[in-house]
Order: structure tokens, then sequence, then C-alpha cells
């Protein structure tokens, strides 16, 4: 037994031995490696339809080649400008905002004595977000609807001037942020209550001991202790920065109502209506191509940056 | 150490459940690249079965047929029970039995031609049509097969006898026949609005409502005297209500004669007298204008809902409730269904059509491929499909089983020959609705007594003025100009359900915009390049 282990420090390992030594490791990455084989990596060769002219029979290989003229609009009409915008906006404000009110509750939690209250108030702010955004969508149109809504209703009980909320797109981007805030906040929590309950109790002690009170408690314990945490979620979160969450935008906008567009229309949504309305399989792809490759350079530099700063939270 | 080994082999066992889930996953993902392959088999069975056209027609096996066609597949077990007769007739003539596909009506469209793009093979047969299910530019894309005028004689030989070789030559592209027309069929499918003849008469409309500006006095007539009924209770999200409303007012006002089947609907003949000249009402002159004024007005007057663009709800239902005042759709609509509905839900209501053809006596008839079958471009079994579709369109006894379902339960045939329904029939819920719309056939239709028997005089009357349609042969070539189309279609959904329900600001501000979206989208590329196919059609027809 000795022996072996001795020989096995001593020399280089060559990758089949490396294989074999860290195979139960291998085999349970497995799984996850066949998944995105699957989902990701075999369908990649797909996005070639972004620069043909699609036609079903042909198939996707044989199409004609068209080089970048399904990009061209994209940009001559500024549409892609617009789209990367609002994705972006809406992103970070979901990053800053979400992030911001999840430590603030799950520290406001953490000072919750009472054990059934805090309990309770967990579970009902986890509750939203097993809403579906269907629902979601739903529930904001019986509230904001101008003729039956929920609060136009209570307007003009009141004597007052309903609003026309489905016709403002200078509102929605404040609705969604609430909304989106509403369904994540308490799900999000979670992770950062986690972080605190995690810390050394005995700093906490200590901190109490030399006579602080609960803000400076807070302030000069829980916050850098939740540093680490806070920061690899914000590097997470920023991998997906050009990612929308589709259910939520397309569920409250819908598909008609172009005035809102301007302040709306992610990349998904647009991508879903130019392909399921007007079956422009190019088009849409061409865009969904797009936000793969600008998704990418995004999470490379932020890598790059905080490398920089500080090469112990680079992702890789 | 026991425990050690355990634990490992309990892990193990983990890894294993998960890989195995993901295979299977993997697995189902895997058949659109089948669907690909069988293509090609697909072809060489087709030369096969010419080859073997002398000699009898080989139905030793037994194969399921399946249909694609719109429409909500009914729960009420009328189908069903229809099938199995169907079945048994069907595998006793031809050894083939029918599966009916439907493509519901939520999101159709995309479910169709989604359907279509995938090249599932199990798919046989399919309905579409040149107006409203995109017949051309899916047989453009390869979804369709190619018919043969020998497949037809030998596997459908009565429906290649009763259809005239100009009605085939309207089914070609390049040359090969690719749909199979409901060209012995009559029916008037053209739109406009359904309203209550009480209300209009009531509000001083003795005449009826025949046209824009009347329907216009009749939205208000509503808002003044029922504060609780929303005029037209419209659901634009997700409908084409916008492209249906500003095509029925360029009709209603203009004698320009719409060309269909292109991705942007807004090309127009100038004239019956002029129909090779395009033009784009739309894009030029006043009428748009005044349409997007006259329903910027209405919007504030409040004849539909404020948030209308997010609304989904069911207006033909609320309409047969008497909660709206108004339903918009076409001509077969409202005398086989909306009129004979609303005499027993809302009795004395005397539903009244409005056609948008009215005013201007601006009509068309309807092309023949307005239903039509096709085969699939994958389809295992081609010519049992067309054997299949032969007595479906032809044989009595299989016609009627799919059309009216099972005499003495579904239908019955009354005295002087028509149809009726059984005693304690409820059309709401005992509808049969196979939904075989692509191939009826008037020498086997039977009057049906439960329609709205004023149907005659508004057939009389759409004779009268109606012309035929100038372009049934024509398919315009887009490859070329498929990304202008590809963005011009996107401009038009962004901006014309808005305009057409006066929820896009200024009405003036929003055409000007909107025209200019669609000339940076490349509008006169593609005028210039339809117009020329236009002009070559017209020399084509040697006029």
């Amino acid at each position: 037994m000795k022996k072996k282990k001795a020989a096995g420090y001593g020399r280089q390992l060559t990758f089949w031995q490396k294989v074999y030594k860290y195979r139960v490791l291998l085999l349970m990455c497995l799984p996850a490696i066949i998944f995105f084989l699957i989902f990701s990596y075999i369908p990649m060769p797909g996005a070639y339809i972004a620069f043909t002219n699609f036609n079903y029979a042909k198939g996707i290989f044989r199409s004609q080649f068209i080089g970048l003229d399904n990009f061209k609009f994209l940009f001559t009409s500024g549409k892609i400008t617009m789209l990367t915008r609002n994705t972006l906006l809406y992103n970070l404000a979901f990053i800053l905002f979400g992030n911001t009110l999840q430590i603030f509750v799950a520290i406001l939690l953490n000072e919750i004595r009472s054990k059934y209250f805090k309990k309770i108030t967990q579970t009902l702010m986890f509750l939203p977000y097993f809403i579906s955004a269907v629902l979601v969508g739903l529930l904001v149109y019986n509230l904001l609807n101008y003729d039956y809504g929920f609060v136009n209703s209570i307007i003009k009980a009141l004597g007052k001037t309903p609003v026309k909320v489905y016709a403002n797109k200078y509102i929605w981007p404040f609705i969604l942020v609430l909304v989106n805030l509403w369904q994540q906040t308490g799900y999000g929590s979670i992770v950062y209550f986690a972080a605190i309950m995690g810390i050394d109790a005995e700093m906490v002690e200590a901190s109490r001991v030399d006579g602080a009170n609960a803000f400076q408690k807070i302030r000069y314990i829980i916050l850098p202790s939740l540093k680490p945490t806070i920061i690899i979620l914000l590097l997470f979160a920023m991998g997906g920065i050009l990612k929308g969450n589709f259910g939520l935008f397309y569920n409250i906008i819908g598909p008609a109502n172009s005035m809102l567009f301007p302040s709306t229309d992610i990349i998904e949504t647009y991508v879903f209506r130019t392909m399921m309305n007007n079956f422009n399989f190019t088009q849409s792809s061409a865009v969904g191509l797009y936000q793969s490759v600008f998704g990418f350079a995004v999470v490379m530099l932020c890598n790059w940056v905080v490398k920089r700063i500080d090469s112990e939270y680079a992702l890789f | 150490m026991m425990m050690k080994t355990r634990g490992k082999a309990f892990s193990l066992l983990l890894v294993l459940c998960m890989l195995v889930s993901l295979t299977a996953c993997g697995k189902s993902k895997n058949t659109g690249a089948d669907a690909i392959q069988t293509s090609a088999s697909a072809d060489t069975k087709e030369n096969t079965a010419s080859d073997t056209s002398d000699t009898a027609i080989d139905t030793s096996e037994h194969v399921t047929v399946k249909f694609v066609i719109l429409g909500d597949k009914p729960t009420n077990g009328r189908l069903e029970a229809m099938l199995e007769e169907l079945n048994k007739k069907l595998t006793e003539k031809v050894n083939a039995e029918l599966e009916l596909y439907y493509v519901e009506w939520a999101d159709w469209q995309t479910q169709y031609n989604l359907l279509l793009a995938s090249g599932d093979s199990t798919i046989d047969l399919i309905g579409t049509a040149t107006d409203w299910l995109d017949a051309w530019p899916n047989a453009k894309k390869g979804a369709f097969l190619e018919l043969t005028e020998d497949m037809l004689k030998t596997y459908a030989p009565i429906t290649y006898e009763s259809v005239s070789s100009e009605h085939w030559d309207m089914c070609r592209y390049n040359g090969n026949i690719y749909l199979i027309p409901e060209d012995n069929y009559t029916q008037w499918t053209n739109h406009g609005f359904m309203y209550r003849g009480d209300w209009a008469k009531q509000f001083g409309l003795t005449d009826g409502i025949h046209s824009f500006e009347e329907l216009g006095r009749y939205f208000q007539g509503i808002k003044d005297n029922y504060p609780d009924v929303i005029p037209w209770d419209a659901a634009a999200s997700g409908q084409a209500f916008g492209a249906q409303l500003s095509g029925g007012y360029i009709q209603s006002n203009t004698n320009t004669l719409f060309i269909d089947g292109l991705d942007v609907p807004i090309f127009y003949g100038a004239s019956k007298e002029d129909p090779f000249t395009l033009v784009a009402p739309i894009m030029e002159g006043q009428e748009f204008i005044d349409f997007a004024k006259m329903m910027k007005e209405w919007s504030d007057a409040g004849y539909w809902r404020e948030d209308v663009l997010n609304y989904t709800g069911d207006t033909r239902e609320e309409f047969y409730a008497g909660q709206t005042g108004a339903d918009q759709h076409h001509t077969q609509t409202y005398y086989t269904t909306v009129r004979p509905q609303m005499d027993i839900k809302q009795p004395g209501s005397e539903v009244q059509f409005f056609s948008f053809s009215e005013p201007s006596k601006n009509l068309m008839k309807l092309v023949i491929t307005h239903g039509a079958a096709a085969v699939g471009a994958n389809s295992q079994h081609p010519e049992r499909a067309l054997m299949v579709y032969d007595l479906l369109r032809n044989d009595e006894e299989i016609y009627r089983l799919l059309n009216y379902g099972i005499e003495g339960t579904d239908y019955i045939i009354t005295e002087e020959g028509k149809l009726d329904h059984p005693e304690g029939y409820d059309d709401s819920t005992d509808r049969l609705d196979s939904n075989f719309w692509y191939g009826r056939n008037d020498n086997l239709e039977l009057d049906n007594i439960t329609w709205y028997e004023g149907k005659d005089e508004i057939f009389a009357n759409y004779d009268s003025y109606a012309i035929d349609y100038p372009y049934s042969q024509l398919v315009f070539e887009t490859d070329d100009i498929a990304s202008y189309m590809a963005n011009m279609s996107d401009v038009y959904t962004s901006y014309i359900t808005s305009i057409a329900f006066g929820k896009s600001g200024d009405p003036e501000q929003a055409v000007a915009d909107f025209r200019k979206a669609m000339k940076d989208a490349g509008y006169d590329e593609v005028y210039k390049l339809l117009q020329e196919q236009l002009t070559a059609y017209k020399e084509y027809l040697g006029k």
C-alpha cells in the first residue's frame, strides 16, 4: 500500500492513468458533460442557418449561403442596438436591485428573533418564485388594465382619472423590475441567508463583547463576510447579462402591443416573435447568434477585469 | 471497508440513473434528423410506385394515413365514434385508416408552419390553402410532395377526372402539381362585421349597416344605450385583426384587388380594369391615413377596451352572451354558425352581416385553393394517402360519415332530402368538428336546414358584383427579396395592429413612421420586383 502511493507521487501520470485514477469523479461528471454535448454543442453547427437563405426541403446545410445579409437589416434599422440596450439595462437593474434587496432581506431575516415568524416570513416571500410567468402576466393585466383593473377601479372609486398603463411605455421598466423583484427576492435571499448562517459565531460573539451595536455588527462583521458570496453571485449573473427573462417579458407585454416595445422588447421576445409570427428562422437565428457571441465577449471581459483586481475571484 | 464499497456502489448507481435518464432525452431529440433522412427513401418509394402502376395497386399492408387539419380537437366522443365507422369502411376499401391530426386554433399559424417545417415523416395528407394557410410558401420551402399526373390518375382517379385541367394548372408551381383544390364547393369567406339587427334598428339604422361610418354610429349607439356593453370587445393579442381591419377598410373604400400569398399582405392590383398594376394603398394615398384617423377616434370613443392589444378573451362567446355588440369574421361563419346560434341564445337579435365589400362593391370570388389538400414531402405512404383522399372526397357514404357523422345520432336527412340534426342535438356541445375543408364537394353536400335561411339572398347579392380572382395562377418568386420581405413583415406586424386599434398616438405621424420604416426595410425593391413579375404574368395570360 505504502509503496504504491510513493510511486504515484514520484512521476507525472499519463493522461490515461489520470483518467483511471479519477474514474469515479469523471463518471460523476459524465451526465453534465453529456447534457452540454447534446443540448449545447451538437446543435451549435445549426447556427449556420443565420448565414443562409433557409429552405425547409434542402435543410440547413444545403440552403444557399448568403453571408451576413441576415444581419444587415438588424443593424441598419437600429433594432439590434435597441434590443441590446434593453436586455442589458433590464438585467443590470435586476442584478443590482435584486442583489441589494436580497442581501437586505437576508440580514433582516437574520435579525428576527422569533423562530416561527422567521419561518413564516421566509416561506411567504419564497412563494411568488413558484408562480408561473403566464399567471404573473394575467395578474399584472388584471391589476393594471384600464377598464376593469384593480388599480384603476380604486382610482375611479376615488373620483380620479384612471391611468392608461398599457399605453405608456415609460412606466413598464419600473413595473417589470418590480415584478421581477417580487418574484426573485425570496429565493435569492436564501443564498445570502445561508452565507450569513455560515459566519463564524465566535466573530459575532467577539464583536458583541467589544460593545458593537446591531448596525456596527452588520457593517463590520456580516457585510465583509458576505463579500466573497456577493462577488461570485454577481459574476455568475454577469455571465447571463445578455440572456433575458423571456417568460416574464412575453407574458406581461404580449405579442401585439408594439407601443411598448421600444422600452420592453428584449432579445428573447424579439427572436420569439420573428420566428413564431413571421417564421423568419434565419433572422431569429441571426439575433440568437449575435446574443451568444456578445454574451461570450461580456463574460470574458468580466472575468479578465476580475482577474486583474483579484485573481482569487475569477471564474476561470 | 464494507461501508465504503457500499457507498461507492450507491454513488455509481446514482450516476448511472442520471445517465440513463439523459440518454432517454437524447433519443427523442433525434427524430428531426430521422425525418430528414427519410425524404430520400420516400422518393425511391414513389418511383417504384409509378413503375408498378400498370398492375393492380398493392394494398396488402395496412397503413394509417395521418391528415393534418385545422381546428380544436373535439372532446365529445362523436368524432371517435365516427372515425371508428369510417375506418371500417376505409379498411374494407383500401386497407387503410384515417387519423386526424388537429392543429388547434391557439397560435395556429405558428403551430401549422412549424409542424410542416419539421418535415415529420408520419404526416401523409396536409390540409392547406393558398390564401390563409401559406400553401405556396410551404410548397416552395419543400413541405409538400410533388404530385405527378400519373400518381393522381392511378391513386385518385375520381378526383383527377373531376378537376378540370385549368384548375389543375392553378395548383402548379414550377410546372408541378402540389395541391388538390377544393374546386367544387360554394362558399364565401369575405370578411366583415356581424352586428345585432335589433340594436341597429333601435339606434336609427333601420336599413342596416353599409359602411364604416354607419358601423361607427352603431358602436356609438351601443355606447349611449348600453353602458355595460363594450361595442366590440376585440381580443387583439396574437390575432390578425390589424391586417383584417386595414384590409377591410381599403376594400370598402377603393377598387383595389387584394393579392394573396405574400408574407406581407399589403399588395393589390390597381382595379378590375387594370389588375396588373401593383399598388399598395397602405403605403401611399389617403385611405390608410383616413383609416388610422377613424380608428383613433373609435379608440378614443371607447368602442373597444382600452387595453385591447393585451386582451385575450373570446369575443364570440361574449357576443352570444350579449356582452358585446359585434364580432368580426367572414360570411360563412355568419350564416353557418353565428346567426343560428344567436337566434337561439339571443332571440330576436336578428344578427346582420356588414361585408367589407358592400360600400365599394369590390369583391373577388374565392380561389379554388381556399381549401386544398397536399401530400407531406416525407410521407411514407403517398399512394395510399391519395387513395384515401379520393374516397373522402368522392364516395358518398364516406363523405357523409366524415362530414356529417353517423346517421341517426349526428344527423338526419329530412323528407325533402335536407340535412338536419336529431331531436335533442345541441350544436354548441354536440358538433362533430371533423373540419374537412380541403375537398368538400357540392355534388355530395346536403342543404343544411340549421343554417340561416337568408344565405341565398346574400349569395345572390355577392354574385351580382363579384369578379373572378385574377391572380389564381400567380406565384410570386420571392427568393431574391426574401430578406426584404422578412424585414417588411417584421415592420408590418409591429405597426399594423396598434394603428388598426388607434393605439399609436397621432395617426398621421404613426402612418408616416410606418411608411418610412417599410421603405427602410426594402419596400421599393420589393415593389419593383413584384411589379415585374406581375407584368410577366400578364404577358403569360396573353393580355
